[in-house]
């Protein structure tokens, strides 16, 4: 079953990659001078070896030109040394104490890259709603990282919290079914750098592991990824005249940072939204259509790179399809009512979106797509009931969560 | 779309710029250069503006590694030629050794083309009653960075002497007198006229660039190589009709990457007509003087003054059937100052197409090459009936305003074909 994710360093000999007898295919994680500039996935039958002349040509073939252009970009633009800003890294976490100690194990080596010197960063573990206290024990036992139990279940109560907290210029978020990569905090500061004028940054998502067929199929469908070119989305987007509402293509809430003092301004996250079952998305959507709205750029940056643990079962990948339906639905509804100057732009969106799931169902139906009619049919259903009234009726929900709670 | 652009050229040695608020133009027509080695462009919406160093940093990256590639590597990014194949470009996958290998790309670019060319070349710009244009294009031509063998003006059945007097006040620049009108006729006269190995020719409408000639040249090293062609970029967008033959269907656009057009390039597309327009442009083109001796001086029934144009594709089009080939060198650049009124526009385009059809009729009679009808009565018919459907459907935008003319033009192409080789007979 699984596919063998193997990292490839290109200024270094290629080595021969041997598929065992359970492997199906590899994954290639190319770096050039330690900077991630491509992936793919290729299915291969069990037991093959790939030679190094094999592994060149694919590379060059998928990578060739992001090869050449790092190459002329470290001609062109080399790298300046600013003053990092003081940086507060947020993890919202819930009853997944395993999850949690690997995503902190893997910040913590870039909290402090040697024993001594001060933390470069603060890190807070927002403790949502826990059932016992296996979270809370695993923090305290840490040394630099703060705890906080936030009551009130719900993502976005949460990363309001740790809003609330948080000292540092900046505030990332990551989820805790995340790794961070070895260059995580420098591509986050390299973006930030550049571009000094933006209040979002969001970075590249790339699988932890390719073990199971949902993992696959979700990585074969595109994934989380948004490509290895750093991207500066303004208030236009040229080819794309729905811009700023568009289905996800910013990034993804498992890794993204904010000015802190903006997203302060923007009145934080959407508590209604990103609430957990039966509303489990749209809060990331609706912070960066928001942060764009108040015309502040946002920053895709691929060196902030994290790799991100996907749904094992097919049920729950197909669950997670369409819970990005409905929370793509519920954050239009919600943005139609705050913000009146986009709603035709909104309607256009609505009416690409479903076009778009159809055009889907029927390349799969043409062999064309990797996901498979259940998936498909799933996202466009959560993205109807999410038309039909779901953020009204999560909002009622929170309304009684806070009077619970308070 | 609508004009104005600004046509601005950024040399990348000199570091990025922050592009400032552009409040009178729609967008900006970049241009990408290193050490005046052009490698690209963007067109930027005023909306985007303005635009950061950074930004601006990741749209020059993406834009100008195809053509650094392209120069530097023997195999891999090469440009598509205007064949129908699965793989125009007959390109493979870079090697990767060489690619890993790259280190400093642009520097070894610039040092590729700093070398400077041997051999002697004649300059000739034909021209007709345009003297302040002659004017700006002369100065051009005294700027260039390695001077050329001759300077030739041929002025051509000219209606006043102002055209003489401007030259005789340029002690380096040849005057000749060609009484018979007719581009190819003015032509012929400039390479009797010339004594140098490669005859370059421009128009009096544009600018040249500095490195023009000395990149022309460097496009010759394949002895097999008969003609040349080089870029043109637009030196000005400031109106409608400027902007329309910039994008439109008749205007230049043969991208930032080297092109070798072959007997393949020629058999892979004889049976429907060699697209030979698309090797270049007659405001930007060189040939070697032995061309002429092996495939003839340019068709006078061609070129503005007789038929339209077309006598440059033709001749490029006998070089390739003669076996020889024809090279499109990027790196050598000439600012044209297209036709800033919409009448004049598609009266050009009247031109245009009226010597595309004659051309085909040309090429025709002389190889027989039934490619050449077929894309007379078969492609262009139906590229026209489309165009003229698309447009009743989706409404008429700016495009459409030189179809009618491009329709007569081809009428009255075939009609002047008959009457010529009436003449003849």
């Amino acid at each position: 079953m699984p596919y063998i994710i193997t990292e490839i360093e290109v200024t270094q000999p290629l080595p021969t990659l041997l598929l065992s007898e359970s492997d199906t295919g590899i994954a290639l994680i190319v770096r050039r001078k330690d900077k991630p500039i491509g992936f793919l996935m290729q299915a291969l039958p069990a037991k093959s070896a790939i030679a190094p002349e094999e592994l060149a040509q694919l590379i060059t073939k998928e990578v060739g030109f992001k090869l050449l252009q790092e190459s002329l970009r470290d001609e062109l633009f080399p790298p300046t040394n600013q003053l990092p800003p003081s940086l507060t890294v947020a993890i919202c976490t819930k009853d997944r104490t395993e999850n949690l100690a690997r995503c902190l194990k893997s910040l913590l080596k870039l909290q402090k890259p040697n024993s001594e010197g001060s933390p470069r960063f603060e890190i807070l573990v927002v403790d949502n709603a826990p059932s016992d206290e296996q979270t809370k024990a695993l923090v305290t036992s840490l040394q630099n990282v703060y705890y906080v139990q936030e009551p009130k279940p719900g993502l976005d109560f949460a990363r309001n919290r740790a809003l609330k907290e948080a000292r540092g210029e900046l505030l990332a978020f990551l989820d805790d079914d995340v790794v961070v990569d070895r260059n995580w905090l420098d591509g986050l500061m390299e973006a930030r750098t550049e571009n000094l004028d933006a209040a979002a940054f969001t970075g590249l998502v790339l699988p932890y592991e390719l073990v199971t067929e949902a993992q696959i199929l979700f990585e074969q469908g595109g994934g989380f990824r948004r490509g290895f070119d750093k991207i500066r989305y303004g208030q236009i987007l040229p080819g794309n005249p729905l811009h700023p509402c568009g289905a996800g293509i910013f990034g993804a809430g498992c890794n993204m940072a904010f000015r802190r003092e903006i997203l302060l301004k923007l009145g934080g996250f959407d508590e209604a939204l990103d609430t957990g079952a039966p509303l489990p998305g749209g809060g990331d959507l609706d912070i960066f259509y928001r942060v764009i709205r108040a015309g502040y750029p946002l920053v895709y940056e691929p060196q902030y790179l994290v790799f991100h643990q996907h749904r094992r079962e097919k049920e729950k990948l197909r669950r997670q399809y369409w819970s990005w339906g409905l929370g793509f639905m519920a954050f239009v509804v919600k943005s139609y009512q705050s913000d009146p100057p986009q709603r035709s732009q909104l309607r256009r969106i609505v009416l690409w979106w479903f076009k778009n799931q159809l055009r889907q169902l029927q390349e799969r139906l043409r062999g064309r797509h990797p996901l498979p009619v259940p998936m498909l049919l799933s996202e466009l259903w959560g993205g109807i009931v999410g038309l039909l009234g779901e953020y009204p009726r999560s909002l009622k929900r929170i309304e009684q969560i806070q009077r619970q709670i308070s | 779309m609508k004009a104005p652009w600004k046509v601005v050229h950024l040399e990348l040695s000199k570091g990025i710029p922050k592009l400032p608020l552009e409040p009178n133009y729609e967008g900006l027509y970049v241009v990408f250069w290193w050490h005046s080695i052009p490698l690209g462009y963007q067109e930027i919406l005023a909306a985007q503006l303005p635009m950061p160093a950074t930004q601006l940093a990741t749209l020059v990256l993406q834009t100008i590694t195809p053509a650094v590639g392209s120069h530097l590597l023997a195999i891999g990014f090469k440009g598509d030629l205007p064949v129908v194949s699965v793989n125009p470009s007959g390109d493979m996958n870079p090697d990767f050794h060489d690619l890993t290998a790259l280190e400093q790309p642009l520097d070894s670019l610039q040092k590729r083309w700093s070398q400077p060319a041997e051999g002697s070349v004649s300059v000739v710009v034909c021209t007709r009653n345009r003297p302040e244009q002659l004017a700006r294009c002369l100065r051009s031509l005294q700027n260039l960075s390695q001077p050329p063998h001759e300077i030739l003006v041929v002025d051509n059945a000219p209606s006043s002497d102002a055209t003489r007097q401007l030259v005789a006040q340029i002690p380096e620049i040849k005057y000749v007198l060609e009484p018979r009108p007719g581009l190819s006729v003015a032509r012929n006269t400039g390479i009797r006229h010339s004594t140098g190995d490669c005859i370059a020719f421009t128009d009096d409408d544009v600018l040249v660039h500095p490195d023009w000639i000395t990149r022309l040249e460097q496009g010759f090293q394949d002895a097999r190589v008969m003609a040349v062609t080089g870029l043109m970029l637009p030196a000005e967008l400031e109106t409608e009709a400027q902007l329309i033959f910039q994008r439109g269907s008749g205007g230049p656009g043969w991208g930032y990457r080297a092109l070798t057009f072959d007997t393949q390039f020629f058999e892979q597309m004889k049976h429907r007509g060699v697209p030979v327009w698309r090797i270049g442009a007659g405001a930007n083109m060189a040939f070697r003087r032995q061309a002429f001796d092996l495939v003839g001086y340019f068709d006078e029934r061609l070129g503005a003054g007789a038929a339209g144009c077309s006598e440059d594709s033709e001749l490029w089009y006998r070089v390739l059937a003669e076996g020889w080939l024809c090279r499109y060198e990027p790196t050598s650049v000439v600012f044209h100052y297209h036709r800033s009124n919409l009448n004049s526009l598609k009266h050009q385009m009247y031109q245009y197409m009226r010597g595309h059809v004659v051309a085909l009729l040309v090429q025709f009679a002389r190889y027989k090459h039934w490619g050449n009808l077929r894309r007379l009565f078969v492609a262009l018919p139906r590229y026209y009936s489309r165009w003229f459907l698309f447009g009743l459907f989706k409404g008429f935008k700016y495009f459409n305003r030189t179809l009618l003319a491009e329709v007569l033009g081809c009428f009255s192409g075939v009609k002047f074909y008959l009457q010529s080789n009436g003449k003849n007979q």
